[in-house]
Parts: structure tokens; C-alpha cells; sequence
């Protein structure tokens, strides 16, 4: 019997958090601009001490501020599709439940697609202009994740089929409108397939990534506090109520928090798919199922996984960019299939 | 408590690397500039999208985001600034020996930025406001076009010609385009318009919109696009065809041989036959020019105007039947001399350089 | 924490006054409706017993006699209508389900895990209630666990994986992770419907002797009256929603009433221990 501890959590994340390292010194290392190791190692370094005027400006650019937010993206990203798929498949207690089944990714390229329709006819400053798209996409997400609660509830709680059904349901209509405004708008909407593909390309402002990034740690967070719940959750709910588990209180809680990380993803990156689904799996696989170590492992899991994808979006057919969903879905697929025969065997 | 407040520590302590990053990475965007001895001078100009751009003065090194733009810095003269290309810039055939940026839609960031430009030259048709907007991020400067008609890519030239400092080369080749798309005028003003189905895509089946360039280029050749649709590429319905029954189908390529075996699949297709410009085969093909919003658009017009009005160019001794297929203009794109002994052309000539009022 | 008494109440905790009678359930109704507007479905009439410390409850009925929701209303899963449900004075709805879970265990017919794990996983998840939500398990958690699994003769299961066990095995580890929640009311729902007579014997055996040991007051719900006429103390006899008797086995199994309430002609008679024991006819009137 040898039940979890911190310091073992804490040594299986250091584990990820140094392959995490590495992956990010090799996306930094590699892309359509060769830059050495040296180069990147100096300018890194005075970046870290903030003598930016000394780096040269020939990788400076490039490293600093493409590759390192891009990077930066990523990990956020990834970590946020990780976690709301696994509490996604955790509160719906459907190990196929990934970020998007509730609705909120249509939700989010709806609102993206009235953005773009909307901007030519708003008189915006050009700093507020670049925004309009990820700002459309959270409304669209922050809707659609309100009116999913609100069809989703029974007796007024969550009910994970209703939930489900509702999610679905919704995700298809609002799928449906997308489609028909696509077919109809074809001139303006022309990138928008590239961005509902997923890609880590979006420019933003600086207060964008601190809001990213404090608005996953909270999120993440809120989701890491009933980790011990979740475990019992997945036994069955009458079960884990009569454990002690506040049912209701634990599925509003994840229910928000992980629309919400799935809302702030995919309005900045729009649907990467695939990583949200896997992830989890492929660390319950290594690590087991006590969400107190899934969650964080899959959070820095989810950040190698697209930090390695978009890196291979960003070089395969250098110097144009593959949109980095192609890559999870071409790798995540066949990844998804090894493991459910490895489980069944 | 203990295990608490270890936890704490920790989620705190990858807060804050986060957040250095978070600092430290996009902060530095805006004092990276761009290789320049001496401090750059700038010029505000409004692009054709609305923005504010600031264009450093000289403009030595450019990167273009579009095959039109790229056409257009040739017929300026100025390719020995283009540092950059797209895949997609084939003409003329030295452009194809650029450095290479990617697509139109995703080009590569980092190349671009590598190249150190003045300016990136961008278009709304082929490229996305992200990319623009990207650009901004890196602080480098980007200049985009939008032009609708033959007069706007002739207006879109001068101007760009001014902000790269050659005004005299823009004006020279917009007065150029003016002037055979003045002659054509002359000639076909007084003929009716051809009705035409411009054939972007057979499966599904796609034209252009009335406010596309495609569509000016049309009126300019002397057709009119049976299309009324205010969508840039409107997917039109069979049906809608056969009602208006146009009087040609126009296809877009590099020689007219590539079309055949389009045209005889699409005419196998079940219903096509009802088109008489199918069953009868009245099909044009317009050299792919027309698809850029560039100079050399002018000589795929006035290849096309022969294809649908062959008596206002009777001339030479072409033949021009109706029913046959004309051939593929030459590449390299001389405008078409204006022929000398069409009357009405005698008389264009007697008439324009100050003669009676 | 001494290892012998883990699984006894914290003996600092102060009991709430009530007289020496742990449970009482006190005029208990329930009714249940699909649809707000139209008549209720069920209902189960006002209901009262009670129950003390090391005393084994049966709530005996035929199917659809609300025996079920009775237990339901009982664990605080489900409000009552009217009437109140007390557990050494406090009412068990308007606790927290965390603090509920630290008084009231209730032991399910069988578990359905989506993942896989291991007996000690599961046992330990009896301990969620008594600790802070995130948290990590303390080795007096780890003691109290494998006490459980000890106390009913599982600790060798403790490393297998669930969907690996038998039935009866597994129906032991879940008692187990009921025991480990330390609680001062167990209940049970059908416990013996998928178990062979053995493990029907021996589950009630444990039942007997963890109730005297532990001073547990025991709450089991089901329909065969053998098992129930054995075990049981106090037996609560329900029939279609209304709580027909209650009393010791020797007192409510008399035939009439039992011939009425299950529908089925049979006998009963005094064992040796002064419990009765019932027979069920069949129609060629011989025993079945």
C-alpha cells in the first residue's frame, strides 16, 4: 500500500518540468531561421537579466519575439486543454469527453466569425483591432458556456447526461450556423479556417499573456482543489456523495473552471484538437488515476505536447506554417488508437 | 497545513517563473529595430486598409506578401529592393530565385523578420489581418492594398510608387494601363457587353462578385458578368445559369490547352448541356493575369476583349470565329501593339495628343 | 491513535444528547413525483423507529415497498417531507455532506469504477470526509485502512485490483472503505443480493460482530427474511410505502401478516435460538 505524497508528486512533476525544459530550449533552437545553440543560450541569458538592448539583433527578433511568446502560447495552451480534458472526462465520467464536447469551441469560433464581421464597421483603434477575434471568441465561449449550464442542469443541479446532451446539442447548432455563414461570407472570412484549425500565430499584446497566464493558474487551480473529489466522483456520484463529496458544489466548480480554461485556449489558438483528449490519457497511463497527480502532470504534459507540435508545424514545410491542429490530429489520432489497444490487452 | 502550504509555495513559485517569462519575452518588441546605421526617418501614410502606417524612408528593402504586389515592384523597377517573396511569386521568372517567406495566408514570421525589411508590401485579397498585425508586433512596418477596380490597382500603383520613392516609375505605368485601357474603351464603347460567366471553381460552382477586380476587369473587355452578387466569391446554383444563358463561359489559365479537358468534363456533367456556352462550346480563356490585381492584368483584358469582340479588332487577319477557342497570349506580357489600321484606332491616335477639342 | 480502537469513534468527540437511542427516525414521509404538477408516483407514509449503538436494524418488504428510499432518507440523501431523521441529535439532511460522511456510511451492492484500482486505492477513499478537501493521506489514514480491510478479513486483497476480485470479495472491500470511515450509523442497501449463501453468511457474521465491537448501529435493507429473522434486532416490516411494524423478529414474523405483506403462503416457526425461522410454500403445498 503505498498511497500518494507530496514529494513523490512533486518528483514525478520535476520529471515533466525538465522534459518540459528541453523541449522549449529545442523549440527555441529550431524553426524557419536557423539560430545556434550559442546564440540562443547568450540571448537568453541577457534577456533573463533584462539587458534585452544587448542581444543581436539578427536572432534577437526572432527568438525573443516570435518564438519565445509563440512558446509561451503554447504552454498555455496546452496546459489548459489538458486540464479541462481531464476534468471534462472526469465530471462527465466519459474517458472520450475532451474540451470541446460541451459546445464551447463552436461557441467561441462563432464569435470569432462575428468579430470579423463586425470589425470593418467599428471605428477601433488599430492596438484594439488585433484583439477583436480573441475578444469575440471569449465572449462566444463565455455565452455558449452559460446557456449549456443553464439546458444542462435537472432539478436544478448539473446532471452529467443532460450536461452532455446539452453540450453536444449546442455545439452542433452552433457548428451549424458556422457553416452556413462561411458559405455565405467566403470573401471575409478567408483565415478563419486557418484559425478554427488551430494555430499559435495570433499577435498579442503583453497584458493578453498575463491575463492568459492568471487566468489558467486560477482557473487550474479552482479545478486542483477538488483533485481528492474527483477521484470519488469517478465511483459514481450517489457513491462519492455518501463519501463526504459536496456533488453539486464540485461539478459547478469544475464545470466553470474548465469551460473557462477551454474559453481562454481556444480564443487565442482557436480548436487544437486531439490534446485535450490524449494527454490525459497518456498520463493516466504513466501516472495512474488520482487526479491529485493527473492534473498537474497533465498541465505540463499538455504544454510539451503542443510546444512539440507547433514546433513541428513551424519547420516540416518551413517556411510555411502548418496550422499547428493539423499536427495533433495527424500525430493524436494514431496515438489515441496505440493506446486503446495497449489498455485492452 | 504542512502539505498545504508546500503546495502553496510551489504553485506560487511557477507562477512567478510564468510570469518573468510573461515579462521579459514580448516586452523587448518594440527596441529590437530593424538594421539601420543612422536614425531611420519615417513617413505616416494611411494604407489601404485604414491603418497608420509608418514607413521608413529610404524604403531599400522590401518583402512581398502577394504574386501581384511582387509584379507590381517589377514593373516599378524596384526588384533589386525585393528581398522576399511568396512561394506563389512566379512572375516574372526572377522572382522566383527570392528568398522565400511561405504561403499568402501563413507566411513564416521569422523569415521575414530575418530579412530585416523597410517594408512588407500586403494585399486583402491573398493575405490575413493577423499577419499584418503580427508584423506590427515585431515592428516592422506593413503596408496593405485593397483595390476593387482597374482604376484602384492603377491608383494602388502610383501610390505605392510614391511611398517607395518612384513616383515617376508608378506614374508611367498607370498612365501606361490607361492608355490601352482607353483604347479598348474606344473600341468596344459602342459594341453591347458580351454576358459572361467568369468560372472560378466547376465543383462547386464559383464566380465572382460585382465588387472584385475580376468583375471591373470584365466590363473592361467588353463583358459583363451575369453574376449580381455582392459576396467576393458567390457560390452560384446551376439553375441560376441556365436562366441567364450567357454568351460565354470564361476560365482562367495559362493556355487555353489546360482548359479542354475541363470543359469536356463539365460539359458531361448531368444538366451542364442546358448552358448553351457549354453545348456550343463558346468558352473563353483569359490568361491567368486576370486574377492579379497587378499592371499586367491590362494585356490579359485586351486578349480577352479579342476573344468576345473579334470585329473591333479586324485588323489583323486572326480569323476570330466565335466558336473557336483563341490562342494562349504570349508570357511575356508586351502589351498588345496597338494595331494600325483599325479606323476607329487611326482616329483614337489622330484625336488624342491635343487635337480638336 | 492506538491501532486496536482505530475504528472506533474518536472518544473526544462529545456525543449529543438523545437519550441512549442513536437513531431516531421520527415521522418520516416522503413522496416522489416526475413532474411537479401531476400526483406523486410513490409515497412512503409517515415511518418512526429507533435504533442504538451495536444494534442491527432490518427494513424488510417485498420490492417497491420504499425500503429504499427509507434508507435514502436516512443516509441524507434525500430531504423528508415531513417528519425529521436524528443521528446523536443532529438532523442528518442539513449536515454537510462532508460532515454526514463522517457519521453515516452507507455500503452500496456493488461499484462501478471507470478506472482501474486497487482495493487499498479504494479503501482509503473512505477517509476523504475525515481531512481537508486537497489533500494527502496521513499514516494514520494508512493504519485505519488496512485495519478495515483487516477487520473483514480482506487484508490480503489489498494489493489486487478491483474489477479482479470476486463478488463476494469485493462486496468485503467495500464494507471495508464503509468501516473506514469511522462512522457511527452503517447502512446497506441489499447487501446479499449478488453474494452466494457463504458470503451472505459471512457478511452478516462480520455485520454482527463489527456492530458490537465497533458499537456501530447498523441499518440494513432487504427482502430475505431468514437472513433478516437471524441477524437482525429490530426488524422495521414495510409494504408498499407504509411501515407496517416494528419490533424484534420474534414479535412481527407471525404468518398472517407475513403471508399478506409478501404475497405467499408459508410457515413460520421458533428456532433453537429464539429466532423464527420462515418457510416458504409452493403451491403443491409442500416446502419449497
Amino acid at each position: 500500500m503505498k498511497p500518494l505524497t507530496l514529494r513523490r508528486l512533486l518528483l514525478q512533476c520535476s520529471i515533466l518540468v525538465i522534459i518540459l525544459f528541453v523541449v522549449v530550449v529545442v523549440a527555441l533552437k529550431f524553426g524557419a531561421v536557423p539560430v545556434s545553440l550559442y546564440a540562443l543560450g547568450r540571448d537568453l541569458l541577457s534577456v533573463l537579466f533584462g539587458q534585452s538592448s544587448q542581444i543581436s539583433s539578427d536572432y534577437g527578433l526572432i527568438i525573443v519575439n516570435i518564438r519565445l511568446p509563440r512558446i509561451l502560447l503554447g504552454m498555455i495552451v496546452g496546459a489548459s486543454l489538458s486540464v479541462a480534458g481531464t476534468s471534462f472526462q472526469a465530471l462527465l465520467r466519459n474517458p472520450l469527453a475532451d474540451p470541446y464536447v460541451l459546445g464551447v469551441s463552436s461557441g467561441a469560433s462563432l464569435g470569432a466569425i462575428l468579430a470579423l464581421i463586425v470589425a470593418p464597421h467599428l471605428s477601433i483603434s488599430p492596438l484594439f483591432a488585433a484583439l477583436l477575434t480573441p475578444l469575440g471568441a471569449f465572449l462566444g465561449a463565455a455565452a455558449t458556456i452559460t446557456a449549456v449550464y443553464f439546458l444542462g442542469r435537472r432539478e436544478g443541479q448539473i446532471d452529467s447526461t443532460t450536461l452532455l446532451l446539452a453540450g453536444v446539442i449546442t455545439g452542433s447548432f452552433l457548428s451549424a450556423i458556422i457553416l452556413f455563414l462561411m458559405s455565405t461570407l467566403t470573401g471575409s472570412l478567408r483565415g478563419l479556417s486557418f484559425w478554427m484549425m488551430g494555430e499559435l500565430s495570433t499577435p498579442l499584446q503583453k497584458s493578453v499573456y498575463w491575463f492568459l497566464g492568471v487566468g489558467f493558474f486560477v482557473a487550474a487551480g479552482a479545478i486542483y482543489t477538488t483533485a481528492s473529489d474527483l477521484n470519488l466522483l469517478l465511483a459514481g456520484e450517489k457513491e462519492a456523495m455518501h463519501l463526504g463529496v459536496d456533488v453539486p458544489r464540485v461539478r459547478l466548480v469544475v464545470y466553470i473552471a474548465a469551460s473557462f480554461l477551454t474559453g481562454l485556449a481556444v480564443s487565442v489558438s482557436g480548436a487544437v484538437g486531439y490534446v485535450g483528449l490524449i494527454v490525459p490519457h497518456v498520463m493516466r497511463f504513466i501516472f495512474g488515476s488520482d487526479h491529485r497527480t493527473l492534473l498537474p502532470t497533465a498541465a505540463i504534459g499538455g504544454a510539451i505536447a503542443v510546444i512539440m507540435a507547433d514546433t513541428l508545424a513551424r519547420t516540416v514545410v518551413a517556411p510555411t506554417e502548418v496550422p499547428v491542429g493539423a499536427v495533433t490530429a495527424v500525430i493524436g489520432a494514431p496515438l489515441f488508437i496505440y493506446l486503446l489497444r495497449r489498455r485492452l490487452t | 497545513m504542512k502539505n498545504f502550504a508546500r503546495s502553496l509555495i510551489r504553485n506560487t513559485l511557477c507562477a512567478a517563473i510564468a510570469a518573468s517569462f510573461c515579462y521579459a519575452a514580448p516586452s523587448r518588441a518594440q527596441s529590437a529595430s530593424p538594421v539601420s546605421a543612422a536614425s531611420p526617418v519615417f513617413r505616416e501614410v494611411t494604407d489601404e486598409a485604414g491603418r497608420t502606417v509608418r514607413v521608413p524612408q529610404p524604403v531599400n528593402r522590401i518583402v512581398s506578401l502577394a504574386p501581384s504586389l511582387t509584379e507590381t515592384v517589377y514593373a516599378l523597377g524596384l526588384q533589386d529592393r525585393l528581398v522576399g517573396d511568396t512561394d506563389y511569386c512566379d512572375y516574372p521568372p526572377d522572382a522566383q530565385r527570392k528568398t522565400k517567406v511561405g504561403g499568402g495566408i501563413s507566411p513564416s514570421l521569422e523569415v521575414i523578420a530575418a530579412l530585416h525589411p523597410d517594408l512588407v508590401l500586403a494585399t486583402k485579397s491573398f493575405n490575413r489581418l493577423e499577419t499584418v498585425h503580427s508584423l506590427d508586433n515585431l515592428g516592422i512596418s506593413s503596408y496593405a492594398t485593397d483595390p476593387h477596380t482597374l482604376e484602384q490597382i492603377m491608383a494602388s500603383s502610383k501610390k505605392l510608387s510614391d511611398i517607395l520613392g518612384v513616383p515617376e516609375a508608378g506614374a508611367s505605368v498607370a498612365a501606361d494601363m490607361q492608355r490601352h485601357l482607353a483604347d479598348l474603351q474606344k473600341r468596344l464603347g459602342a459594341l453591347p457587353p458580351k454576358r459572361v460567366l467568369f468560372v472560378v471553381w466547376t465543383q462547386p460552382l464559383i464566380s465572382v462578385g460585382k465588387g472584385t477586380f475580376i468583375a471591373d476587369a470584365l466590363r473592361h473587355a467588353g463583358a459583363v458578368s451575369i453574376v449580381d452578387a455582392e459576396q467576393d466569391w458567390p457560390q452560384v446554383s446551376l439553375e441560376e445559369v441556365a436562366r441567364l444563358q450567357p454568351d460565354f463561359l470564361i476560365f482562367s489559365a495559362a493556355h487555353s490547352d489546360a482548359v479542354s479537358p475541363a470543359v469536356d468534363a463539365l460539359a458531361a456533367l448531368p444538366g451542364w448541356n442546358i448552358v448553351e456556352a457549354v453545348s456550343n462550346r463558346r468558352i473563353a480563356v483569359i490568361n491567368e493575369a486576370v486574377n492579379r490585381p497587378a499592371p499586367r492584368i491590362v494585356s490579359a483584358i485586351e486578349d480577352l476583349a479579342r476573344q468576345l469582340h473579334p470585329d473591333a479588332f479586324v485588323e489583323k487577319p486572326e480569323g476570330g470565329k466565335e466558336k473557336l477557342q483563341k490562342e494562349n497570349p504570349p508570357p511575356n506580357p508586351q502589351p498588345a501593339p496597338p494595331s494600325s489600321f483599325s479606323p476607329g484606332a487611326a482616329q483614337a491616335q489622330m484625336t488624342v495628343p491635343g487635337g480638336c477639342a | 491513535m492506538s491501532s486496536g480502537s482505530a475504528l472506533a469513534r474518536n472518544p473526544f468527540e462529545p456525543a449529543r444528547a438523545g437519550g441512549d437511542s442513536r437513531l431516531s427516525v421520527e415521522q418520516v414521509s416522503y413522496a416522489y413525483s416526475a413532474n411537479p404538477t401531476q400526483a406523486p408516483l410513490f409515497t412512503l407514509e409517515a415511518t418512526s423507529f429507533q435504533a442504538k449503538p451495536g444494534e442491527i436494524v432490518a427494513i424488510l418488504g417485498p420490492n417497491a415497498s420504499g425500503k429504499s428510499t427509507l434508507l435514502n432518507l436516512i443516509a441524507g440523501s434525500l430531504a423528508p417531507l415531513s417528519g425529521r431523521i436524528l443521528l446523536d441529535g443532529f438532523v442528518t439532511h442539513s449536515l454537510t455532506p462532508k460532515t454526514r460522511a463522517q457519521r453515516i456510511a452507507v455500503v452500496q451492492q456493488e461499484s462501478r469504477l471507470l478506472f482501474p484500482a486497487r482495493a487499498w486505492e479504494f479503501v482509503l477513499q473512505g477517509r476523504h470526509a475525515h481531512g481537508r478537501s486537497l489533500r494527502f493521506e496521513s499514516e494514520d489514514d494508512v493504519i485505519i485502512a488496512k485495519n478495515a480491510l483487516a477487520q473483514v478479513g480482506a487484508a490480503d486483497l489489498s494489493d489486487r485490483w478491483m474489477d479482479e476480485i470476486s463478488g463476494g470479495e469485493k462486496q468485503r472491500v467495500i464494507l471495508a472503505r464503509a468501516l473506514a470511515q469511522q462512522p457511527l450509523l452503517l447502512l446497506l442497501d441489499e447487501p446479499t443480493l449478488h453474494l452466494d449463501i457463504a458470503a451472505q453468511v459471512g457478511l452478516l457474521d462480520a455485520l454482527r460482530r463489527l456492530a458490537a465491537e465497533n458499537r456501530y448501529t447498523v441499518v440494513v435493507v432487504t427482502h430475505e427474511l431468514n437472513l433478516a429473522a437471524e441477524y437482525a434486532d429490530q426488524v422495521v416490516l414495510m409494504q408498499r410505502g407504509r411501515c407496517l411494524r416494528v419490533g424484534p423478529p420474534a414479535s412481527i414474523y407471525r404468518r398472517e401478516l407475513l403471508e399478506q405483506v409478501f404475497q405467499t403462503p408459508l410457515t413460520v416457526e421458533m428456532g433453537a435460538s429464539g429466532r423464527p425461522r420462515v418457510t416458504v410454500l409452493s403451491e403443491r403445498s409442500g416446502e419449497l
